[in-house]
């Protein structure tokens, strides 16, 4: 009986994180059916679009662009902090940058630094502009890498070859370069194709601070999706299906990229050069302290912003106005004033609860789908491919949404919150997989078998063994998870069917005006939420870390 | 020749003052002690990686140059450890190549560079240079293989004639062959002795099991110069 109940249990189990794990792909495939009979002219029009093909390029450019320089960026200041033996600063500055989302960092830099800043310090950053949706995403993806790299830095033995390298008479820059660099970079395949899916189809950020003429393709396939004008369903499914033939070709510029790389290693390798360059540019160095006074910068400018303080440029005129001698420029502060948090209240207070109750439950959910997935695979004795439970960040998010929307008509599903957790679900599971999987593997077995000896089930074991050692990680995975989950913009809006109003979703709408009080007020809003999460993790990620962590950190 | 003068290891509660050693070419300088006596910490020191834990003075001269506060990398010193830690991403041959002097004139100080005319070798004489190696020692057919096709005592060889393709003026061992089976590692233990003896090549190697101890060596315990601090 018991033997039975065990194995529908474990079914049931493989069940449920099976069906978690294929929903993008079920996604993508029920995204990718015709809405109406396409014709030849469909396609004709859609292909000559006007913008089109400066839209696909700006957006492959912008998506492999930005993943490779912070791809690179993330390889010089991991070896910095690798060398300096600083790597547990390197993990505590990661978090709270981590935190932050893609949208509040796209806004930050254009509150600070875009004309008309509150600097008034014309950087030459556009408002909206392929620079600034760029540079965006480098900030956000290279402490994403980072992360990627310290897992993976954890179980390569770096110090070894650069201690082999270094014998054999090779800087420690070289050794970095032609030792470490193509073992991070093949391990990074995920990582690498998680962050162009991301920035081909974001829509987010793109609608903000991306160009407008012509808009990146994205917008232009949520645009279509949206619409039900004459002939522009079909355009969404032409495009919806470009959008992947963009996924496809970036896996092979990326390949390409790795091979080419890989090569260039090797080739240097194996002609021994040594060349003796110094020190290394110390930028590296500073990137992640500078990444965090940037970010601090970009929160009290939001806050302050939103309380009502504002440097406002006034032109001081004397009485001759044609005398531009007697003209100068100064500025006025107006006070700090609650007003508009007051005002506001009402209209934001529903969206919070909506993105609290929303990120804590897709949070919890997706973690604990995350260690049954986990754990089932420990028990087969076989761990499956990344890429099968990673699918939801790997493939492009507005086709998989799509599909889901398309199923939930079909369903007749009712437009609640509960679907919106369901959506964000295969987010937030893929983050917490990523998270959870190093340290779920790396706790040894033999702790839960000595449990078992003194006569624990084999689940009383796991919850007071491996559960409790994992602690740590769990509160991590959690706090990333529910980020994901409070950034989630597309999945929201088209599942929610704009009935379910988040912090994120309004303030993407906020963010298409032009009332930077009120811009400031929902970002920080939506930048506070995951940063207390972060705190909150690490607070109690200190509190549960078991002697075993500490024991690491002394051995290191 | 290698000579370490006035060589102390100080930790919290202890001291390990060493006398004066002095390896000659192709002789084989064995440190024993038990576990955890700073054998390796030595062995690192010699190396040039500098141990965090403990201090360690003292002078380091190879062939009559003090190589005390040189780097790493300017050392000229072989390094074979337990994992010999070939470079995954390379095959047998290119680990080699990786090795392989630039060309004769690599170590020469900047100035004897620039009078030298002597050309760099291509990466097709490196790539024969490193198979003509393995020719030596019958692993020619070993070298497209890469590392994770090896068995342990292949990978063992392969490390010795990466770390002599450097050519080292001293050989460092931190327990090279503990994770070889007992025959292969008898075996190995002759060869890579052999190779080094024929290099003329000055040896340090340190284990804590004396079956690894050739008769030819000559020994240092580092438990008979530990003292206990006292309070």
């Amino acid at each position: 009986m018991a033997a039975a109940i065990r194995r529908i249990g474990l079914a049931s189990g493989w069940l449920l994180v099976s069906l978690i794990s294929v929903l993008p792909i079920i996604g993508v495939l029920v995204g990718l059916w015709p809405p109406e009979h396409i014709t030849f002219a469909d396609i004709e029009s859609f292909l000559g679009y006007q913008g089109l093909s400066t839209s696909v390029f700006m957006t492959l450019f912008s998506a492999i662009f930005s993943t490779l320089l912070s791809l690179y960026i993330a390889f010089m200041v991991y070896s910095q902090y690798h060398l300096s033996r600083r790597l547990q600063s390197l993990e505590k500055y990661l978090a709270p940058l981590l935190s932050l989302p893609h949208l509040a960092i796209a806004l930050g830099l254009v509150f600070l630094f875009s004309d008309g800043s509150v600097f008034f310090v014309d950087s030459g950053l556009p408002r909206k502009g392929l620079s600034t949706l760029i540079l965006a995403i480098v900030i956000k993806e290279v402490p994403f890498f980072l992360l990627i790299f310290s897992a993976i830095g954890r179980q390569l033995p770096i110090k070894y070859w650069l201690l082999q390298g270094n014998a054999l008479g090779y800087q420690d820059y070289r050794c970095w370069w032609l030792l470490v660099f193509p073992a991070l970079l093949k391990q990074s395949r995920l990582a690498l194709l998680a962050a162009t899916a991301y920035t081909l189809s974001v829509v987010d950020v793109s609608l903000l601070v991306g160009p407008n003429i012509p808009e990146l393709f994205a917008v232009s396939v949520y645009r279509w999706q949206t619409s039900f004008a004459n002939g522009d369903q079909a355009l969404a499914f032409l495009a919806n299906a470009l959008l992947l033939i963009l996924l496809a070709l970036s896996v092979c510029i990326l390949y390409a990229h790795e091979k080419l790389a890989y090569a260039a290693c090797q080739s240097l390798a194996t002609q021994g050069s040594r060349f003796y360059i110094g020190i290394i540019n110390p930028v590296f160095k500073a990137w992640l302290p500078m990444l965090g006074i940037l970010t601090a910068m970009m929160v009290v400018v939001f806050a302050l912003w939103s309380f009502g303080f504002n440097l406002h440029r006034v032109s001081f005129n004397s009485f001759n106005n044609f005398n531009s001698f007697n003209s100068f420029d100064g500025f006025t502060a107006t006070q700090l004033s609650t007003r508009l948090w007051q005002d506001e209240w009402l209209f934001f207070a529903l969206p919070l609860q909506n993105s609290l109750l929303i990120g804590l439950l897709a949070g919890m959910f997706g973690v604990a789908l995350a260690l049954l997935a986990l754990e089932l695979q420990r028990q087969k004795g076989k761990y499956w491919p990344d890429y099968y439970w990673l699918l939801a960040i790997i493939l492009p998010q507005l086709s998989m949404v799509l599909g889901w929307q398309i199923l939930h008509i079909w369903l007749q599903g009712g437009y609640h919150s509960g679907w919106v957790i369901v959506s964000h679900l295969p987010f937030t599971f893929a983050y917490a997989y990523l998270v959870l999987k190093g340290p779920f593997q790396s706790v040894e077995p033999r702790y839960e078998l000595l449990a078992t000896s003194f006569g624990y089930s084999s689940w009383q074991s796991w919850w007071q063994v491996r559960f409790r050692l994992l602690l740590p990680a769990i509160f991590t995975a959690f706090a990333i998870a529910f980020s994901v989950s409070i950034a989630q913009y597309i999945p929201t809006l088209m599942m929610g069917a704009g009935r379910v109003t988040t912090i994120t979703t309004e303030a993407v709408a906020i963010a298409s005006g032009s009332q930077q009080d009120l811009i400031a007020l929902y970002v920080l809003l939506q930048s506070i939420l995951p940063f207390m999460a972060f705190f909150l993790a690490a607070i109690l990620a200190r509190r549960f870390r078991g002697s075993m962590g500490r024991q690491r950190y002394e051995k290191e | 020749m290698l000579e370490i003068i006035n060589c102390q290891v100080e930790a919290k509660t202890w001291h390990i003052t060493l006398p004066d050693i002095h390896v000659g070419k192709g002789e084989l300088q064995m440190i024993t002690g038990p576990s955890g006596i700073g054998k390796s910490t030595l062995l690192h020191w010699l190396l040039g990686n500098i141990p965090q834990h403990v201090a360690i003075s003292g002078q380091i001269m190879l062939s009559g140059t003090d190589i005390t506060h040189l780097a790493i990398e300017q050392r000229r010193v072989g390094l074979l450890m337990q994992d010999v830690y070939l470079f995954p991403h390379l095959n047998v041959q290119d680990n080699i190549c990786f090795a392989l002097p630039k060309s004769s004139q690599l170590f020469l100080t900047k100035q004897q560079r620039l009078s030298n005319s002597q050309p760099r070798l291509s990466k097709k004489q490196r790539r024969l240079e490193a198979l003509n190696m393995l020719e030596q020692i019958n692993l020619a057919h070993l070298a497209t293989r890469y590392p994770q096709n090896l068995s342990g005592g292949e990978r063992s060889r392969v490390g010795l004639i990466r770390a002599l393709a450097n050519q080292p003026q001293v050989m460092l061992l931190d327990e090279p062959f503990a994770a070889l089976d007992p025959s292969t590692r008898e075996l190995m233990g002759s060869w890579a002795f052999q190779q080094l003896a024929e290099q003329n090549i000055p040896s340090v190697m340190v284990s804590h099991d004396i079956e690894d101890i050739p008769v030819s060596a000559k020994q240092l315990c580092l438990a008979d110069h530990y003292y206990q601090k006292t309070r």
